[in-house]
């Protein structure tokens, strides 16, 4: 075979490398299908994550709803905790505040933040401000979520280890046997009073529970030192702290008139 | 014969011109992961959306089981779950999807707001935006009363609770969620309609201006 014949033998204006794709590719390319084909390399393999999430984390069902069992304790879905906590930090009259200024005030900074910060720049290092709103906001949400979804915990382990026969039906960290005898005791000590007109409210003028569950026999489950606590710190936001209460004698004057309630 | 067919139909309404506009316009190169890994933050709207047709898909699927009433509700869903053949992968979708779905928008708005996209001219795309991620949460809100399990109806109930908190408007705002003095049976089913008909229409007209959006002003440049 002559040497001319060798087709690896390199013709007089030939380049040198054939320009392969890598050379001639920018990175710009048309949506379909090159750029959608590549986008559907991490769809798939998204889709097949989530697919074997599924697979491993059946979904559950709670028992039944039941309206008259108002002593569960609720729990929002977990991208809504942020906001179910927040709401706790603002008792009473403040509600007003937490639950309608500061999320109308929020979503409006969101929806015209275009023109809030109206700068040419667009790097986040150009405008920190903006950029420090935002790492302080995840910040706040990823803790609220944590300290919403911690207290929650220790409220059901508290049910639970308060003797509570079903976790998923008494929300009370004392399990209360809805006594058949239904007459209130012990009406002339002073927690009485405080009681019908703080707690009556929601808990009933005879205990018998609307808004917040029954009390009725609960001092044949728990003393006065056991229930202090338990209304000092309150429910939030189903039930302030200390029922709207600060004072701590009247407190405790509630709690010992309560624990005097033995209805069978 | 698929050729000769798309021909006829293209003699008749012209559709080519349509479809070439979005297949061949140009992707730039900062957002393609081929050619940068860390382009994959400009895929979460597309993953977003994914998500979405999933979500629709079992959606579609569960509400041939799912009856929207006080009675029936629970154990409808009990019934998807232990007996319908592949019930429980369905429901498993639809209920870790939720989740998925606002981690995603989460994700998508964090990387818009990172990137300043949001930024002249498509300031009326974020609007747009930030109403999706509303529709989104909405979504999640309706959908946590159906299967009328404890969980359900007392975090439904806490909700209500909360929007009548609102000066002069709230207990209208409650009247009209829960459409009764306590959350039942009317609750229920206008949170099925809305969960199911409203919502839908509204994310889907919204989606559309989010999209014709996108490719009227494109995507934003390189940093
Ligand atoms: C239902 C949820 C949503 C879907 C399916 C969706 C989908 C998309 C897609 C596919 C893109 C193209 C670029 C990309 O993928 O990053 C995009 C861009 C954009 N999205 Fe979304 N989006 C959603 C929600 C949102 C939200 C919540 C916001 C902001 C509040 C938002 C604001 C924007 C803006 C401003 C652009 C243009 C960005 C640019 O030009 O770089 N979107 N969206």
């Amino acid at each position: 075979m002559s040497s001319s014949e060798d087709p690896r033998e390199k013709l007089s204006d030939a380049p040198r490398h054939r320009q392969t794709y890598r050379d001639l590719y920018d990175g710009r390319e048309p949506f379909f299908p090159n750029f959608l084909l590549k986008e559907w390399i991490i769809g798939a393999m998204f889709i097949v994550g989530f697919l074997i999430w599924v697979l491993l984390n059946k979904v559950g069902l709670g028992s039944i709803a039941n309206p008259n069992d108002s002593s569960y304790i609720p729990v929002p879905d977990w991208y809504f905790l942020f906001l179910y906590q927040a709401l706790k930090y603002y008792p009473g009259n403040g509600e007003v505040f937490g639950a309608f200024l500061v999320p109308v005030i929020v979503t409006l900074l969101l929806i015209f933040l275009p023109w809030i910060d109206w700068s040419k720049n667009r790097r986040p290092f150009k405008r920190p401000l903006a950029t420090a709103s935002m790492v302080l906001v995840i910040i706040m949400m990823s803790w609220l979520t944590a300290e919403a979804w911690a207290q929650h915990q220790a409220e059901v382990g508290g049910s639970a280890a308060g003797g509570s026969s079903s976790s998923s039906s008494s929300g009370l960290p004392f399990a209360v046997q809805h006594p058949t005898s239904t007459a209130l005791m012990a009406t002339s000590m002073p927690g009485y009073q405080l009681f019908e007109n703080t707690c009556a409210g929601c808990h009933g003028q005879n205990l018998e529970g609307s808004v917040g569950p029954e009390l009725r026999g609960i001092g044949n489950v728990a003393s006065s030192s056991q229930l202090l606590p338990v209304i000092t710190k309150g429910f939030p936001p189903n039930m302030p702290p200390g029922g709207g209460l600060t004072n701590k004698s009247q407190l405790q004057q509630i709690a010992d008139w309560l624990s005097q309630q033995k209805q069978k | 014969m698929i050729k000769r067919t798309y021909d006829w139909i293209d003699e008749r309404l012209n559709i080519t011109p349509l479809w070439r506009d979005i297949a061949d316009h140009e992707v730039p190169a900062h957002v393609n992961p081929a050619t940068k890994m860390s382009a994959f933050v400009y895929c979460f709207g597309g993953l977003t959306f994914l998500i979405i047709v999933t979500q629709i898909l079992s959606g579609m699927f569960l509400s041939m089981y799912y009856v929207p009433d006080i009675n029936n509700a629970y154990y409808s869903v009990q019934y998807i779950t232990n007996q319908v053949l592949l019930g429980n992968v369905v429901r498993g979708m639809h209920f870790w999807g939720a989740s998925l779905t606002i981690i995603m928008v989460f994700l998508h708005m964090l990387r818009v707001f990172f990137t300043g996209a949001y930024k002249a001219p498509r300031e009326l795309n974020w609007v747009v935006g930030v109403l999706l991620f509303f529709i989104v949460l909405a979504f999640g809100f309706t959908g946590y009363l159906l299967p009328w399990d404890q969980k359900a109806y007392w975090a439904t109930s806490v909700g209500a609770q909360i929007a009548e908190q609102v000066p002069v408007l709230g207990p209208y705002i409650r009247l009209l969620l829960v459409g009764g003095s306590t959350v039942g049976a009317l609750t229920l089913t206008r949170f099925f309609a809305i969960h199911v008909f409203f919502l839908p229409a509204a994310l889907l007209v919204l989606l559309g201006a989010h999209f014709l959006m996108i490719r009227k002003a494109g995507i934003a440049g390189p940093m």
